[in-house]
């Protein structure tokens, strides 16, 4: 069977249009379009990608599409596959940017994002703990963090300056481990 | 204008490879923007994270698209997202393409090892810079005494107790902040 780019293109966008709340979201969005219905990849297919997605640089959902694009239709398929999946977003935001510009002087859309920058915090709290609870479990994983938090607060250095200089400390530390234990 | 596209493109260009682990994980790197090129002020990036929350989308194609809209209009918005997904589009496609897949990932699991860390500890320390500028209104910062906004820890308090018992659900929270917003301000 015969995939058209435009089948890719249109699936993705209707995948992008479903996506809220995170890059986790998209995988049982996957299953269902893309596994189930256009059988463009297995099962095990969609986890390997998964997991490759979260491990390379660049937003998990993305990459996850540009890979099953790639193995629906070669390179053509995941520029489809990758445009489907960010034209959504990036038109609501275009959208919703051209509408906040024009009310947000209002007395009381002030106030709601006044009461919205506290909620950002929260989220951010309770997206910190999710981080560490699954990071931070090792005498190396504590020493990391705090010496990072603390360079970073103290210190005005670019984030990716951090995390080449955090990679580069992963490496090093791997490679005594690994000397010790013969 | 052509100078700002450009700046636009190559930090866009490095927030794509070095962002890892999730949407929030481009927030530092956002705060860092603002700190070092005023495109935006951080009450806007502020909103920005939230309409990014309550949109569809990947949150950091949301923002990516937000902060390049406001940034520089539409070309901004498009330089940016475009910017985002360049490196890891082709280095998606190499690895799919060389290895079909990559082993579990155990060869590079151990750099994660510690970037996840990291990457929790840079967005921890945006966490409390934000909470401080939301609950103290010193202009500049760190003259004291402090001018503490009674209003912004009460709600902080009101939101965090019930949130962090049940599962993170980023619209219910927006909206719950919104609704307090106006009500305590009206108080």
């Amino acid at each position: 069977m015969q995939t058209s780019l435009f089948e890719i293109f249109k699936i993705f966008f209707i995948i992008g249009l479903q996506l809220l709340g995170g890059g986790y979201v998209i995988v049982p969005l996957l299953k269902k379009y893309i596994v189930d219905e256009k059988k463009w990849m297995s099962e095990e297919e969609l986890v390997d990608y998964f997991a490759m997605s979260q491990c390379l640089p660049g937003i998990i959902a993305c990459n996850i599409s540009t890979a099953a694009g790639y193995k629906a239709k070669g390179i053509s398929g995941a520029f489809c596959a990758t445009l489907g999946i960010i034209l959504p977003p990036f038109l609501c935001i275009l959208l919703l940017a051209k509408i906040l510009t024009g009310i947000v002087n209002y007395e009381t859309i002030k106030n709601a994002f006044w009461g919205i920058r506290i909620s950002v915090i929260i989220l951010i709290f309770i997206t910190i703990k999710e981080l560490w609870s699954k990071s931070v479990n090792s005498v190396f994983t504590y020493i990391l963090f705090f010496a990072v938090l603390a360079t970073f607060i103290l210190m005005p250095v670019s984030p990716a300056i951090i995390i080449i200089l955090s990679a580069v400390t992963s490496i090093i530390y791997a490679k005594v481990q690994r000397r010790k234990n013969g | 204008m052509v100078k700002i596209y450009f700046l636009l493109f190559i930090e866009f260009l490095k927030i794509g490879v070095f962002a890892l682990g999730g949407g929030y994980a481009t927030l530092p790197f956002l705060y860092y923007l603002q700190s070092q090129y005023n495109w935006f002020s951080t009450d806007e990036l502020t909103n920005m994270i939230a309409v990014s929350n309550i949109t569809p989308g990947p949150v950091g194609i949301n923002m990516a698209t937000y902060t390049g809209y406001t940034t520089a209009g539409f070309w901004g918005a498009l330089i940016a997202s475009v910017a985002i997904i360049l490196i890891p589009f082709f280095i998606v496609i190499t690895v799919v393409k060389l290895f079909n897949k990559l082993s579990n990932c155990n060869n590079i699991n151990y750099i994660f090892t510690g970037l996840r860390p990291a990457s929790c500890a840079l967005l921890t320390s945006i966490g409390f810079k934000l909470l401080f500028q939301a609950v103290v209104y010193n202009k500049p910062e760190w003259s004291f005494p402090l001018q503490i906004d009674l209003k912004a820890i009460i709600l902080f308090i009101i939101l965090i107790i019930p949130f962090s018992f049940i599962k993170k659900n980023p619209i219910l929270i927006i909206l719950a902040g919104a609704l307090g917003g106006i009500f305590i301000q009206n108080f």
